[in-house]
């Protein structure tokens, strides 16, 4: 199956290990990965602030470039920007030249776990982690991509992996695209407490599907100079990976009947 | 002002929303599902019992249940628990219905008069420290009675009175209030029912406006007490 | 002050919010307790988004035919021997109910819990009048009254930043003695008030929803202040913002239900109540119900892309799963509306000058969107704000503005973006440091970027003042350079 990456403007511009941790494990599950080469930004930054006009031309790009490979899928390792794109069917639905190519575009984009565990019905994807983890839910991805399950099902399954629930799960880490910035003195607050509820899990790795929140989490654990191993979902499912191991939906639901 | 101060206003608003006035008698509002009906739907009354008896009970009510036979002397127990030293009951019919006619005649209380001035029945519901009413429907969901205001049992009669006690036939447990509602609002519109007032009381009064933790009892009674009468 | 709160600006605001640790406490605790309540009440209802839909459906309905319903509903209560008064501005409902007063000769006014009637700043307004005195009779506007009028900071919970030895406080300025118990303080509050109540000769309560085929109005309360406002006054006064209204009795029921669960994880609060003018058969409720239908700024929404706010039924629940909210309280957004509601609503009612700050108090996390009872697309309103004072009325003119435009043509241009990408690691490297590495992982592979300090613009100093920036990969680090490799690799080994 030939699937389109969207790369997002993040990993491609700071986080290298990311993209290729989702490329391999996707290819490890036969899928034929292409990077359509004029994709930039799913255009949050812009558009969540308001310019909206000036949003226009970056959607149009976005679109043209992800629909330019001729794939089944397109996948992100980014719930937030994934979202975005399925959004695009909503906000363009009355542009004549691209409602059309915004809901093909939509129908056929998932976020890199939400894929793995909705389309391929991976369960386990194999992956060995001698490790004490929390995770964080990343608004975006929970409540308008609407992926709530997939994450947790897949490291649930990593072997050796201990999962710890994190206190106020539900609330944002205070990164909020250019809020982040806009707000310094709110967004302190909030990441200040999320950074407080992961060290209270006592976990070694903090995981989540958003590289931005991770971003944003990782940067006040930097600055207030705590401990913690930061990992993209994808680089927990590439790890020490035994093929053995992997099982789908279908090989669980055989099992109990 | 009348008339014309009310047209200005909402033409305005017409002109506002770019939407003409007087469309709606051609789209009245038809609900798109029917939770109201079918939530919690199909129970009998001994089950409708068991979970008005829950969840009264939840939210702190006493609840009892009690045949017309040993109504009165239920009666007689609660008003020596609470001790209550002037008791006010509604002007009512209903005493013969659950054969109280005995009972009630045997108290020495006072009375939510029909004819009488306002004051005089707010001076009378403010004296008493335990009243014994009579309730429409018992809402098994939440644990709800309703009442609506009549000329014997006025509003200040539920809110005044110290402990509070609301009389109610198992017959009259329903499920929720949707169907307590659909039965005021067809008896007000088909004249049966004239009332300009309908208390749901679900539990004394309480308030969590201080560090919101619950407490019991700030305007209203400080306790319910709900009496279902099974035989009836 | 009408709904603002605080002549302070936001910044200031949300300094002295951050400052205040108590308040934040006892957010996190209301929030989280509440979470429990509401989510538990919300499952053991079921079908919670059928609920929500069948909400939705019927304000909608009723914000589509407003000036029908409002019509139906005046008809209804003049029909009874009501009288409706329909107020364009705060300055004619207030009018009104003190010309009413006067003429009513009135003396003592109690009055129930009413959002609307604090944006009309009626209290004030009604003891400007010779002779005149009002009592808040809700325990927490009650506090409120007493501590000097300090402003509500949740529209359910109006005293949520005080704790319980400043309220004792301010009751032993009552007389009071006791210990600072809530149970004790509520029971002093109920024997203060009830005297009050029993001379009381009009009585002023807000409406949760007026019931357009009966002229009844319904409210929802716990304590029992709001029947008592309407059992004993003489004369009584509802305030009610245009919006809140029902077609009958029966979807009045369903928004009960689904506002009990939502405010306060009830099932149905201790008191819900239909109530207009007494029959002539009925000894008490009022002899004179007066019914005040308030615009105030309500039609600047009718007909725009905000018009969803009006389906607000006033649940409080955005406010208790909000994040900014959690941290900077009521106070931090200066509007007796806060919270997401509060942030919509504000500049909707009283323009971007005064609130044009609040859209952009959000992360845009959606958690309000996603627990509103009757679907208010919340976070989408708040990107429309934005919307409208950066493309529309162009408020800001900051180099920030520049910024966002600049990113808005650099993403919308392969060559800019792959410029960017090939630069942006040698541009950062001047500030890129390594003196402490306690994160381990991807983040920081390529380097770690600390506090930026002038002339680095604003906008990106607001990353860095609070937390490390990753360090941008090296062009040919990065994941399209790793993945044109990878490709090549694998066309050289002859596989796919």
């Amino acid at each position: 199956m030939k699937v389109a990456i969207f790369s997002t403007c993040v990993v491609d511009l700071f986080f290298p290990k990311v993209g290729q941790a989702m490329t391999e494990v996707l290819e490890r599950f036969g899928c034929d990965c292409y990077l359509p080469e004029n994709q930039i930004c799913c255009g949050q930054p812009t558009y969540n602030s308001g310019y909206l006009k000036e949003t226009d031309k970056t959607l149009h790009n976005e679109i043209d470039s992800l629909l330019s490979v001729d794939a089944d899928y397109i996948v992100g390792p980014a719930g937030s920007c994934v979202a975005m794109l399925r959004s695009y069917k909503n906000s363009l639905k009355d542009d004549p030249e691209y409602a059309q190519k915004a809901a093909e575009l939509a129908d056929k984009s998932y976020e890199f776990s939400q894929f793995l565990y909705r389309v391929l019905g991976v369960v386990d994807a194999g992956a060995q982690l001698d490790a004490k983890a929390t995770y964080h839910r990343s608004c975006h991805m929970t409540r308008l991509l609407g992926e709530a399950t997939a994450p947790f099902v897949l490291l649930d399954h990593v072997k050796d992996l201990e999962m710890t629930p994190l206190p106020n799960i539900q609330n944002c880490c205070g990164f909020g695209g250019t809020f982040s910035a806009k707000e310094p003195e709110i967004s302190q607050t909030m990441v200040d407490e999320k950074v407080d509820s992961v060290l209270s899990t006592k976990a070694e790795i903090l995981i989540s599907a958003d590289p931005a929140c991770l971003m944003n989490i990782g940067g006040r654990f930097s600055r207030r100079g705590e401990k913690i191993k930061i990992m993209h979902i994808a680089e927990v499912l590439n790890s020490n990976v035994d093929v053995k191991r992997i099982k789908y939906k279908k090989d669980i639901e055989k099992v109990e009947q | 002002m009348g008339n014309a101060n009310r047209e200005e206003f909402l033409d305005f608003l017409a002109q506002k929303a770019k939407r003409p006035r007087h469309q709606l008698h051609e789209h009245p509002f038809q609900p798109l599902n029917d939770l109201p009906e079918t939530t919690l739907s199909g129970k009998s009354q001994d089950e409708l019992l068991e979970i008005a008896q829950k969840n009264s009970e939840a939210v702190k009510v006493d609840f009892k249940k009690v045949t017309t036979e040993n109504l009165g002397k239920l009666l007689d127990e609660y008003i020596a628990a609470k001790k209550i030293k002037n008791l006010i009951l509604p002007t009512t019919d209903k005493w013969n219905e659950f054969n109280l006619d005995k009972w009630q005649k045997e108290q020495a209380a006072t009375y939510w008069q029909p004819q009488a001035a306002r004051e005089v029945n707010i001076k009378t519901a403010q004296s008493a420290d335990g009243a014994v009413g009579f309730a429409d429907y018992l809402l098994a969901e939440s644990g709800t009675i309703t009442v609506a205001t009549t000329a014997g049992q006025g509003r200040a009669f539920n809110f005044l009175p110290t402990h509070y006690l609301s009389i109610i036939k198992k017959s009259d447990i329903v499920p929720r209030t949707r169907q307590a509602m659909d039965k005021y609002d067809s008896d007000i519109k088909n004249g049966v029912l004239s009332t300009s007032n309908i208390n749901f009381i679900t539990g004394p009064s309480n308030s969590g406006d201080i560090e919101m933790v619950l407490v019991v009892g700030v305007h209203g009674p400080l306790d319910m007490t709900y009496v279902v009468v099974e035989d009836l | 002050m009408g709904i603002a709160t605080s002549t302070k600006p936001f910044v200031e605001r949300v300094e002295e919010a951050k400052k205040d640790k108590f308040m934040q406490a006892s957010v996190a605790k209301a929030q989280d307790a509440q979470w429990d309540k509401r989510e538990a009440a919300r499952k053991e209802l079921g079908n919670w988004e059928q609920w929500r839909d069948l909400g939705e459906q019927i304000r909608q309905h009723v914000i589509k035919y407003l000036p029908d319903y409002l019509e139906e509903f005046a008809d209804n209560v003049e029909k009874k021997g009501g009288h409706v008064f329909f107020a364009k501005t705060d300055q004619e409902a207030t009018e009104y109910i003190k010309d009413l007063a006067v003429k009513k000769a009135v003396k003592k006014v109690v009055k129930s819990k009413s959002m609307v009637s604090t944006e009309i700043d009626l209290d004030k307004e009604l003891m400007k009048l010779p002779g005149v005195s009002v009592m808040e009779t809700d325990l927490a506007e009650f506090i409120l009254q007493e501590d000097n009028w300090d402003e509500p900071t949740h529209i359910v919970f109006p005293t949520l930043h005080k704790n319980r030895d400043q309220i004792q406080k301010v009751f032993e300025k009552l007389g009071y003695t006791g210990s600072n118990e809530p149970e004790k303080m509520a029971k002093f509050a109920r024997k203060y008030l009830r005297e009050y109540f029993l001379q009381a000769d009009m009585g002023v309560t807000g409406c949760n929803f007026a019931i357009a085929d009966s002229g009844m109005i319904n409210l929802v309360t716990n304590e029992g202040n709001a029947d008592l406002t309407m059992a004993i006054p003489k004369t009584q006064v509802v305030v009610m913002g245009m919006e809140r209204i029902v077609p009958s009795l029966k979807e009045a029921e369903v928004l009960d239900n689904m506002l009990s669960r939502s405010a306060v994880g009830q099932k149905l609060t201790s008191y819900c109540s239909f109530s207009g003018k007494r029959t002539d058969d009925e000894s008490d409720g009022p002899d004179d119900f007066h019914v005040v239908i308030i615009d105030n700024g309500r039609s600047n929404a009718l007909g725009t892309q905000f018009e969803s706010v009006l389906q607000c039924i006033r649940c409080g629940s955005c406010l208790n799963v909000c994040p900014v909210y959690r941290h900077i309280g009521g106070k931090g957004y200066g509007s007796i509306y806060p919270g997401p509601i509060g942030a919509v609503l504000s500049p909707v009612l009283d323009g971007y000058e005064e609130f044009g700050d609040l859209p952009y108090a959000s992360s845009l996390c959606a958690a309000c969107t996603e627990t509103c009872p009757v679907r208010i697309p919340l976070h989408e309103l708040l990107i429309e704000h934005r919307h409208v004072m950066m493309d529309k009325l162009h408020t800001d003119h900051s180099l920030t503005n520049t910024i966002m435009k600049t990113i808005g043509v650099g993403t919308g241009s392969p060559i800019l973006f792959k410029s960017a990408m090939f630069g942006a690691n040698t541009a950062s490297k001047v500030v890129s440091h390594h003196d402490h590495d306690s994160v381990a992982g991807f983040l920081y592979e390529t380097g770690r970027i600390g506090k930026l300090h002038k002339p680095v613009p604003k906008f990106a100093r607001g990353w860095t003042d609070i937390r490390d920036l990753p360090q941008p990969a090296k062009s040919h680090e990065n994941f399209r350079h790793w993945f044109k490799k990878h490709k090549q690799e694998q066309a050289a080994k002859g596989g796919k």
